[in-house]
């Protein structure tokens, strides 16, 4: 028996009965277009978080000491200064730490958090955004000399002066007891510009930041730290450079294998979230199988019908010469056929389905070869196994009384 | 060419055997036109059944063609169906979805044979029976008459030994089965054999051979100059 004989014979055969050839294949195709929206757009969904994370910090790792005793002297400025030089792959490190206190013009007195850290605070703040508006961040000089600087941002000029454009101006900030007179170096772009006027934002506390060595000279309780960031160049770096920097603190304070430093990144978060959401994915793509299992079912019912229909048929094409192989081949092609129809409309389907839910989700849908490749040998996987009793049914007929059946 | 010996069918009606076929011996020769009479129940559609293959026997011995069938498998007994014997049935039994050419061209299929010479041979054997014009048709667009003439052709394309009619104009009215009579007729002067089961004498009476059967026994074996039908009109 002819390939294309068959497949022929089984199109004319699906094409024949339209409408039940549909019905048919609508719990395919619902399973299938399930399957491939939920994939694609779950796969859009984690890319996403990846890519937010990936901006949020998939370069960081987040160095913590612990610290029962509120000691303040496991992390140094010398130790900051000794890891920058001598791990190469250290783009930037600094203390990111805040403090309550206030701030004041000679006009305004508000409520603020002071951030304090090296120069390369402006990297990894996330108080505080990077971008100058007026004059520039502090700097190395302004460290090692402990200056009395500050850099405040915008909405703390507009709240303290009325202006953006306050660089040289002084402040005043109380921090711990303590009291400072700052001069303003630097204004950066305001954190709540986007949200003017949402909100009433004199309560909210303005953003402060100053060298880590100018606080720890007025408050010398600051002069240690236990949290510190780290920013590396590549996402690679980060497990090597965290264990580098771990160990280094380690034999630098004598605590080798005490368990007092340990690194953490986003990466590990990530993982978790990635986790979660594959699991759901997974979930919701077993409920869609059902879906295929129920389509497969009518498949089958479909077939039994059409076996009994076409008893006659069947008969003669026996006493024409069709053998028992050409009989099953004949009716398994044709529900491997109808299931592929059904999973290939099932895939446009879900094409087209995912765009619209990702639109609405504001993601971009990922489709892989894999899905695609997942439809075809899903849907011939579901014709074979539904398609085989009702075919072996049809081949097993005794020739006379198929041919007497009425 | 068909040599069958003591034959017998037996059926098992509830608690009751039934002898469709009781010890049936028969002999049909190449180029023989044999009908087989008898009322219905009489064991000839069942004789007409094993003879065709499509049925198996339960005791006995049949030849065909010098091969003793009874031991062949489902798919071998296939094969012999296909290559030496074809069938012409009272209901057509045509395919619905396929055309007049496709359907003639379904034992070539599965026979195994390309294409081209399929349809070529396709093409000969519907213009014997006066087909020619009529390839692209559906068989519901068609009369009865050019249905079974449609058969005829399917029957004979694969050029078989024997051509086995059950009650082959049992669906059709009589100026269309004269039709179909004149058509055996030229087959069988040009050597194809036939054997048509039939319980109407008039048809009988074209064939050249009468096997009379009753209650599962051959009763009567009579040769007879048959009938011969006018040559066909040209249509």
């Amino acid at each position: 028996m002819f390939i294309k004989e068959n497949f022929k014979m089984a199109l004319d055969s699906i094409f024949a009965n339209k409408m039940r050839s549909f019905l048919t294949m609508l719990g395919i195709i619902i399973g299938i277009a399930s399957v491939i929206a939920i994939l694609a757009v779950g796969n859009g969904a984690a890319d996403e978080i990846t890519t937010t994370f990936s901006e949020l910090g998939a370069t960081t790792i987040s160095l913590n000491a612990n610290d029962p005793d509120q000691s303040g002297d496991l992390i140094t400025n010398d130790d900051l200064n000794v890891l920058k030089d001598s791990i190469e792959e250290i783009r930037y490190i600094s203390p990111n730490e805040q403090m309550n206190g206030t701030v004041s013009s000679e006009d305004e007195a508000r409520q603020t958090v002071v951030s304090y850290g090296t120069p390369d605070l402006q990297f990894v703040s996330q108080m505080m955004s990077s971008t100058l508006v007026e004059g520039r961040y502090f700097n190395q000089v302004d460290f090692d000399e402990a200056q009395d600087v500050a850099v405040i941002d915008e909405d703390g000029a507009d709240a303290l002066f009325g202006r953006v454009d306050v660089v040289g101006e002084m402040i005043r900030v109380s921090v711990a007891q303590s009291q400072m007179n700052l001069r303003i170096v630097g204004v950066v772009e305001g954190s709540f510009a986007d949200m003017q006027g949402a909100f009433d934002t004199s309560q909210i506390p303005l953003f402060v930041a100053m060298p880590h060595s100018t606080l720890s000279n007025q408050v010398p309780q600051l002069a240690g730290m236990d949290s510190v960031i780290i920013e590396v160049e590549t996402t690679e770096q980060i497990d090597p450079v965290s264990s580098q920097v771990v160990r280094l603190l380690e034999l630098r304070h004598n605590s080798v294998g005490d368990n007092v430093y340990n690194a953490t990144n986003f990466l590990q978060a990530l993982d978790q979230v990635n986790n979660v959401l594959s699991l759901f994915i997974n979930f919701i793509a077993a409920v869609a199988a059902i879906a295929l299992l129920v389509g497969g079912i009518g498949v089958m019912n479909i077939m039994l019908v059409s076996v009994t229909e076409r008893t006659r048929e069947i008969g003669t094409r026996k006493a024409l010469g069709a053998t028992t192989r050409t009989i099953l081949i004949q009716f398994l092609m044709e529900s491997i056929i109808l299931s592929l129809i059904g999973g290939m409309i099932g895939l446009t389907i879900g094409i087209i389905l995912s765009n619209i839910i990702a639109g609405a989700l504001n993601i971009v849908p990922i489709f892989t070869m894999g899905s695609v490749a997942l439809v075809l040998v899903f849907s011939t996987a579901v014709g074979v196994f539904f398609g085989i009793y009702p075919a072996r049914k049809a081949a097993n007929l005794n020739p006379i009384d198929a041919l007497r059946f009425e | 060419m068909i040599e069958i010996t003591d034959i017998e069918k037996i059926y098992k009606m509830g608690g009751e055997t039934v002898k469709a076929l009781n010890k049936v011996s028969l002999s049909i020769q190449e180029g023989e036109y044999t009908s087989i009479m008898g009322p219905s129940g009489s064991g000839k559609s069942t004789l007409m059944n094993i003879l065709g293959l499509l049925d198996r026997f339960d005791s006995g011995r049949y030849m065909l063609n010098g091969t003793d069938v009874s031991g062949l498998s489902d798919s071998e007994l296939a094969k012999i169906r296909n290559k030496e014997i074809g069938f012409v049935f009272q209901s057509f039994n045509l395919m619905a979805r396929m055309n007049v050419l496709e359907n003639v061209m379904l034992p070539l299929v599965y026979g195994k044979v390309p294409y081209k010479e399929r349809r070529e041979r396709a093409i000969e054997a519907l213009e014997k029976v006066g087909l020619g014009d009529r390839l692209e048709h559906l068989t519901n667009e068609i009369s009865g008459g050019q249905k079974q003439r449609v058969a005829i052709a399917r029957a004979i394309v694969n050029r078989p030994s024997v051509l086995m009619a059950d009650e082959p104009t049992g669906n059709l009215d009589s100026k269309t089965t004269l039709d179909i009579m004149r058509i055996f007729q030229e087959l069988n002067s040009e050597g194809t054999t036939i054997v048509m089961v039939t319980h109407e004498p008039e048809m009988a009476k074209y064939s050249k051979r009468i096997v009379h059967f009753r209650d599962g026994v051959i009763i009567k074996d009579e040769e007879l100059t048959p009938e011969l039908l006018p040559e066909r009109e040209v249509e």
